[in-house]
């Protein structure tokens, strides 16, 4: 009689994972992988010098200053000079700009004028983030431009020069981001798709595992060494998964913020807390999946499609109120929303965990959920079938 | 040679069959090849179809109270990007809402407000915005921008008449008009940007994990092939191509529904010949099924494809440019992005649906994309040649050996 109990299951749970490369794989080198790749990648913060062209069919002294102003910015890099709007436009068809900014003929004349000319700058908004840069780069370049040509002329009509500049902005609104006042991008996309990255993760290994066991039939057997008991089963089965994926959140953490150095304002105890709750909600949620659905292919796929669509769904850049209702209800169904939510009050904006409190209710109801489901998981343990 | 070269279209038509039958009768690969394709962009797109963020909840502190305080507050309140949901006594309060997630921005006016524009002096405002996600802060600056500049040229067109009275006739209106045009995607969608590129990845994604699976199955029960390592067995040549025929077959209509139908139902930009972008997808595809039958060599078993290829799917996204662009990569990222179909795909297929570039306006992704289908294509001959075939004669189940019980 080979050894039964929950410290015999627990070994036998080790040694799966020890022995198959397809755990490396999903435990250390594929999570560990996109970490490393989603914070190198955003090393810079924003993508600064925009490929840009300019279009100047003015030719004149002015509009040579605009370019001169226009390629002294920082985040643009005028590649190319073209003679005409179609010629730009085939250069950003083509991808090699994002932009461009086009300067009328008689520019100079007309507007010394008074005849109105128009500056037109085209952004290709197909690509959100550097198009965005350029808009906002271009528009300051065009407003000093204004500026610049209202103060000549309200100097030349004899108005006070120190009262033309107050003129010129007469209401001016400062934005302020707080504690992400750089627009750092790399801040707020690292935060949420690491940890939603390890979220994916998680449900597909914990659904693997034990789909595994009721493919080959091995089911039978780890109910046997569990005397019959599902909770022991499942506990000790997943005990050794929920202490790799623990070290890993917690390496998370401090990867993100130590060492990366993103704001962590709060108290690390919450966060550390949250991050092992999160753990273990994922763990929650993914034995509800493979209650409801007690086959491989069938949890792997729910949990692949849940997992995937929690990038989107869990509002990391298009907040929840905006969505459809019918669509953003499911956005609290997610384990990594309430990670995400505890992560900006308490590490973004070290407010007070009171206000958070809420989210850590919920990651007890993704806790106790999979209680629920039980007896399905021990039905199909104990008769295991294997539909392809 | 010859008496084998003239067998090779019956091994063709013979694999072509066999993989048929394999796939439909297989639910998890259908399921990779249909429900992916049909139903996983309508899903997507339903996220981001409001596009646009509008109405995000902000207090006011006002300390001014006074006419053009309120003035304000009211017209920032009739910014699309904003919705200001009530005043708050102080900051304390207002710092409360915000961090009961009532609202994400603050806008506080100090006393003086009203007197400093009386006076001509600039007037200050500030606005706090909560910096949990972008777009809200985008809307925010944009609001905040506007109203500044409206109520300063309303303001300034008071004062020009009695600072310098022949200013007026001079700066009448707006001295120099700015115009700003979004190309491509001209409303600043976020559903707009996002979906055409990840339309292409979900097409990727699908022909590698489907290929993937398909491999797996083989391997686990290589009865399906139906060699025994004495009957004659198709060239490893003529079973790729068999499979790849079989595949396009199958993802005619799921391509055709993806590239063009899903546009169409989301009303994405949509500027492109549909014929030649179907022209620019066909060595995407194939580098796909490449790509695919090289990942067949790692898997040991069809549902390994989830845990080893899902997670690629947010590599690839970023990889491709379309959030963090390709030119402010590291060496390293922009060399691996070289290396995945999808970024080619993506890019192309952007510009030719989004910017309206015709096919050889994107030449050069759709060289790269022929260059990395013939890499792709050897890689998998030599994978399939010396790692699939040997393992499913040899009727080799990985997992059987590696059991504990």
């Amino acid at each position: 009689m080979s050894p039964t109990g929950f410290k015999a299951i627990f070994i036998r749970s080790v040694l799966q994972i020890v022995r198959r490369p397809i755990y490396w794989a999903a435990f250390f080198i594929l999570p560990l992988f996109c970490f490393l790749f989603l914070t190198n990648l955003m090393e810079d913060g924003l993508p600064s010098k925009v490929p840009a062209a300019m279009v100047d069919k003015d030719g004149s002294s002015l509009s040579r200053s605009i370019t001169q102003n226009l390629n002294g910015m920082q985040m643009v890099d005028l590649v190319e000079n073209c003679n005409s709007f179609t010629d730009a436009r085939h250069l950003m068809q083509e991808g090699k700009v994002f932009g461009y900014f086009l300067i009328p003929e008689n520019f100079e004349a007309d507007l010394m004028a008074g005849r109105k000319p128009v500056i037109t700058f085209y952004t290709n908004m197909t690509y959100f983030v550097p198009a965005s840069l350029l808009f906002k780069t271009f528009k300051t370049t065009a407003l000093y431009t204004k500026a610049g040509v209202a103060m000549t002329v309200f100097e030349s009509v004899g108005a006070d020069p120190n009262q033309v500049a107050t003129m010129l902005m007469p209401v001016n609104i400062n934005a302020r981001g707080i504690n992400n006042p750089g627009l750092n991008y790399a801040i707020y996309l690292c935060n949420s798709f690491l940890p939603c990255t390890l979220q994916l993760m998680i449900l597909l290994v914990t659904c693997f595992s034990l789909g595994q066991e009721i493919k080959y039939g091995t089911s039978v057997r780890l109910m046997q060494m569990a005397r019959g008991s599902i909770v022991r089963a499942l506990f000790a089965k997943l005990l050794p998964q929920t202490c790799i994926w623990m070290v890993i959140a917690i390496f998370m953490e401090s990867w993100l913020f130590n060492i990366n150095g993103f704001p962590m304002h709060g108290s690390w105890l919450w966060i550390t807390l949250s991050e092992l709750m999160f753990v273990l909600a994922c763990q929650g949620l993914a034995l509800f999946f493979f209650g409801v659905f007690p086959n491989l292919r069938l949890s792997l796929s729910i949990s692949a499609l849940t997992g995937i669509l929690s990038f989107s769904i869990a509002a990391f850049s298009f907040p929840v109120e905006s969505m459809y209702p019918a669509i953003g209800i499911f956005s609290w169904i997610l384990p990594i929303r309430y990670n995400f939510l505890i992560y900006i009050d308490q590490a973004l904006n070290g407010i007070h965990i009171y206000y958070s409190r809420i989210w850590f209710v919920a990651y007890i109801v993704f806790m106790v959920i999979p209680f629920t489901m039980l007896w399905k998981i021990k039905r199909s343990m104990l008769r295991p079938v294997y539909a392809p | 040679m010859w008496n084998k070269i003239k067998t090779y279209p019956r091994q063709l038509f013979d694999v072509y069959c066999r993989e048929f039958r394999l796939v439909t009768h297989d639910l998890g690969i259908i399921l990779f090849f249909i429900f992916l394709p049909l139903a996983y962009p309508i899903i997507y797109s339903l996220i981001y179809n409001p596009e646009v963020v509008r109405d995000v909840k902000m207090v006011v502190v006002d300390h001014d109270r006074t006419p053009l305080s309120r003035e304000l507050a009211r017209n920032i309140d009739a910014c699309q990007e904003a919705w200001v949901i009530g005043y708050a006594a102080d900051l304390n309060e207002a710092r409360h809402a915000m961090n009961s997630h009532k609202c994400y921005a603050i806008l506080e006016i100090p006393e003086g407000f009203g007197k400093k524009i009386g006076r001509g002096e600039q007037a200050n405002a500030a606005m706090y915005c909560e910096m949990s996600l972008l777009l809200r802060y985008r809307g925010f600056l944009v609001a905040s921008t506007n109203v500044a500049q409206e109520m300063g040229a309303e303001i300034l067109a008071e004062k020009i008449n009695l600072t310098a009275p022949l200013a007026g006739t001079i700066v009448e209106g707006d001295l120099l008009p700015v115009v700003n045009v979004s190309m491509g995607n001209i409303e600043n969608g976020f559903d707009s940007f996002i979906m055409p590129g990840v339309l292409i990845l979900i097409l990727h994604q699908c022909i590698v994990l489907a290929a993937g699976m398909a491999g797996g199955a083989k391997r686990e029960r290589p009865s399906v092939t139906g060699y025994n390592g004495r009957n004659m067995q198709p060239s490893v040549l003529m079973t790729m191509l068999g499979q790849m025929l079989c595949y396009i077959t199958i993802l005619i209509l799921p391509i055709i529904y993806l590239v063009h139908y899903v546009p169409l139902m989301f009303s994405f930009p949509m500027d492109g010949n549909i014929f030649e972008i179907l022209m620019f997808l066909v060595p995407m595809v194939i580098a796909c099924m490449g790509l695919g039958f090289c990942f067949q060599g790692i898997v040991w078993e069809r549902e390994s494809v989830f845990v080893l290829w899902v997670v690629t799917s947010v590599v690839f996204l970023f990889l491709s440019g379309l959030t963090w662009p390709r030119y402010a990569m590291a060496p390293f990222w922009k060399g691996l992005s070289a290396c995945i179909p999808a970024t080619w795909g993506v890019e192309g297929f952007i510009r030719m649906n989004t910017n309206g570039a015709s096919l050889s306006q994107v030449h050069s992704d759709y060289v790269n994309l022929w260059i990395l289908a013939a890499v792709y294509l050897v890689l998998a001959y030599c994978v399939q040649r010396w790692l699939v075939r040997p393992a499913i004669l040899k009727g080799y189940n990985a997992y059987a050996s590696l059991r504990t019980d």
